[in-house]
């Protein structure tokens, strides 16, 4: 049984819309369901039988949106969109949500993130829904079923719904730098203890740097600062490049284009080489509207891990609030979803 | 704080899809649902789409009258599809199965019983000459052996006295050469409950009874017992799905299932031919029921007997 055509294009334009406001409140995602109309998902004179099979793949589909590796406003953005069907859906009595059970620590350590960060209408709607019975606890996250069609239709979902994969913060995390702080202390203490001035360790032992910890995480929020830029970046790149499609000019700010417009545009353009190509062709465009070594950086796909480092530059350098804004908002999600500079900072603060 | 304000704002039908909607779900299915207005006559639920509706939602909700038969929190529930070891040319592609639910605390004895297969109901025997004397002995009762394999162990049934363990030649044969199985194993059916398996699912097992007759278990899902199914559990294993198969009719009547199948019959047109009872004693036998022409005739069970 094939998926239901046309949905997924859909949850991702709302999730899309969500993740452009850019806020986890609920009454936001209302105003966004209530303007599309989503309930009506399920109108359309469907029979019992395949209505049932409907909703199951539709709470399926939601469902996706809701594990890690997506970036959290997504997965808050899930959590509202599987009440509103699981709320709104026409059969009696309810097809319910399947989760797995490998899935579950993850989904109550998202719960809990939600709570020590205030979110506590989100909190509350997941509770709302455990309460209403709403869950299959399952072994396997698809329920089973035998196609004979012959390719197997990969889901492609949208790379600005994943969080960055952030290697070097799953390895370096709060809990490491402290220990690692803790241990760095213990050794200076030993040091001083063994050394024959009490107060300060031997010159002799001095084998390692002494601010090795601090420099660390100072590498590590640079990494992130430079990822989210990057991030940034390629979305304004493939914004610009739809509006220089549409438009002969236009300035490269002109980003609030019709939303519609881009949700188009990202679902056709999935991935990063298919961009990149089209502003290869349209290089000289690119130049007109940008700065020029943007322009080229954006040419070159292979030696974009060199160049990259460039980026953040351009952006710097242009003088506009707007760019600046969406730095400073970068600045504040990466302070929002991951937490982690602004711990370790007060920690390790001398 | 949380607004409730979620639903519609009027009261629409859901039958109707609005004119000016945004999503695309919803403009791809009024496509769907035009074009099938113009090319179908008449829309409505058939007779296969009622059953299997019906099938899949009888049982939901019930509950016991007697407490004890109420199942408990934390109950698996395991869902098999069952195959049907039929081998028309038809079912190259998807073959049709039966889908059962069966709770983890159940006997794989229990799963057995429930398994209802057409080759538990042949009758062994030639009856031309006397066709009122069809023994009611069906071979259900006759050969009582069965046996699951799951993950390399045998469950054999060993209820009745008349039961064999069939897997011992399989067993032996594994383990004559070395043939690349592992250990294979053999024990009782009865005394082991689904959980106490372990299973792979969406991986096919094997359930084989009557000697021959073999269908493929499949394992689609495990999950929790939930509030709403049936918490009944005189109704475990139970059936949820089942492919309809069509019946074969006489061939003089063509309105009443086929009882009898006859070979080499001279009477007939074909060969093998199906009768009902009635057409076959008045076609084969004469008023004293003297046997008429030539022809060798067997009981016969149509596969569809379970519809």
């Amino acid at each position: 049984m094939s998926s239901v055509p046309g949905l997924q294009a859909d949850c991702e334009e709302l999730l899309g819309a969500f993740q452009e406001a850019d806020t986890v409140r609920f009454e936001r995602f209302a105003e966004l369901w209530r303007e599309r109309r989503f309930h009506t998902i399920f109108y359309g004179r469907i029979r019992a039988l395949e209505r049932n099979k409907l909703t199951k793949k539709t709470l399926e589909l939601a469902q996706q949106y809701f594990l890690p590796p997506y970036a959290f406003q997504i997965r808050v953005g899930a959590l509202y969109l599987l009440y509103g069907l699981y709320s709104t859906q026409l059969c009696q009595p309810k097809q319910k949500i399947r989760i797995a059970l490998k899935d579950w620590p993850e989904i109550q350590r998202f719960q809990q993130d939600l709570i020590d960060s205030q979110h506590y209408d989100a909190a509350y709607i997941f509770r709302t829904l455990r309460l209403a019975r709403a869950f299959h606890f399952t072994a396997m996250p698809k329920l089973l079923n035998y196609r004979t069609k012959k390719k197997i239709q990969e889901n492609e979902f949208k790379e600005e719904f994943k969080d960055p994969s952030n290697r070097v913060n799953t390895l370096i995390t709060n809990d490491v730098l402290e220990e690692l702080m803790n241990i760095h202390d213990h050794y200076q203490k030993m040091k001083c203890v063994i050394s024959a001035d009490k107060s300060q360790p031997d010159k002799a032992l001095s084998l390692i740097k002494d601010e090795f910890v601090v420099t660390l995480k100072d590498i590590t929020l640079e990494h992130q600062e430079w990822q989210q830029n990057r991030m940034k970046l390629f979305l304004n790149a493939k914004e610009t490049d739809e509006i220089s499609n549409k438009k002969e000019e236009g300035t490269l700010l002109e980003s609030e284009g019709s939303e519609r417009a881009n949700a188009l545009a990202r679902i056709k353009y999935r991935s990063y080489s298919a961009v990149v190509e089209a502003s290869k062709s349209r290089r000289h465009r690119q130049v007109k509207l940008e700065s020029s070594d943007s322009g080229s950086n954006y040419g070159r796909s292979p030696n974009r891990s060199k160049k990259n480092s460039r980026r953040p530059q351009p952006a710097r350098r242009r003088d506009s609030l707007e760019i600046e804004g969406e730095m400073q908002v970068a600045k504040e999600t990466v302070t929002r979803h991951i937490g982690m500079p602004i711990i370790t900072e007060e920690n390790s603060d001398e | 704080s949380v607004d409730m304000l979620m639903s519609s704002d009027k009261e629409k039908d859901p039958d109707v899809i609005p004119e000016d909607s945004s999503l695309l779900t919803l403009r791809i299915r009024k496509k769907a649902l035009e074009r099938r207005e113009e090319t179908i006559i008449v829309d409505r639920a058939c007779r296969q789409e009622t059953l299997a509706y019906e099938m899949e939602s009888h049982a939901i909700g019930k509950r016991p009258d007697n407490p004890t038969d109420l199942v408990e929190e934390g109950e698996l529930l395991l869902t098999l599809n069952i195959f049907y070891p039929v081998i028309f040319q038809k079912h190259k592609d998807h073959k049709p199965y039966q889908t059962v639910l069966v709770l983890g605390s159940q006997k794989l004895t229990e799963l057995r019983d429930s398994i209802s297969c057409v080759s538990d109901l042949q009758i062994g025997g030639e009856f031309s000459s006397q066709p009122d004397q069809a023994p009611e002995h069906i071979s259900k009762d006759l050969y009582k052996s069965a046996f699951f394999y799951f993950e390399g162990i045998f469950y054999n049934d060993r209820r009745y006295p008349e039961c064999r363990d069939l897997s011992r030649t399989i067993i032996e044969w594994s383990e004559s050469h070395d043939r690349g199985y592992g250990n294979l194993q053999s024990v009782k059916m009865e005394d082991y409950t689904f959980s106490d398996l372990s299973l792979k699912i969406g991986f096919p097992y094997l359930f084989c009874h009557q000697g021959n007759c073999e269908h493929i278990i499949i394992i689609t899902d495990i999950r929790l017992i939930h509030h709403d199914d049936c918490l009944d559990r005189n109704l475990y294993p139970l059936l949820i799905k089942k492919h309809w198969l069509c019946t074969r009719k006489c061939f003089v009547c063509k309105m009443y299932t086929a009882r009898w199948v006859t070979n080499k019959d001279s009477l007939a047109p074909e060969d093998p031919c199906f009768f009902c009872d009635v057409c076959f004693r008045m076609l084969h036998y004469d008023v004293e029921g003297n046997k008429l022409g030539e022809f060798v005739a067997y009981p016969y069970v149509d596969p569809g007997i379970f519809n």
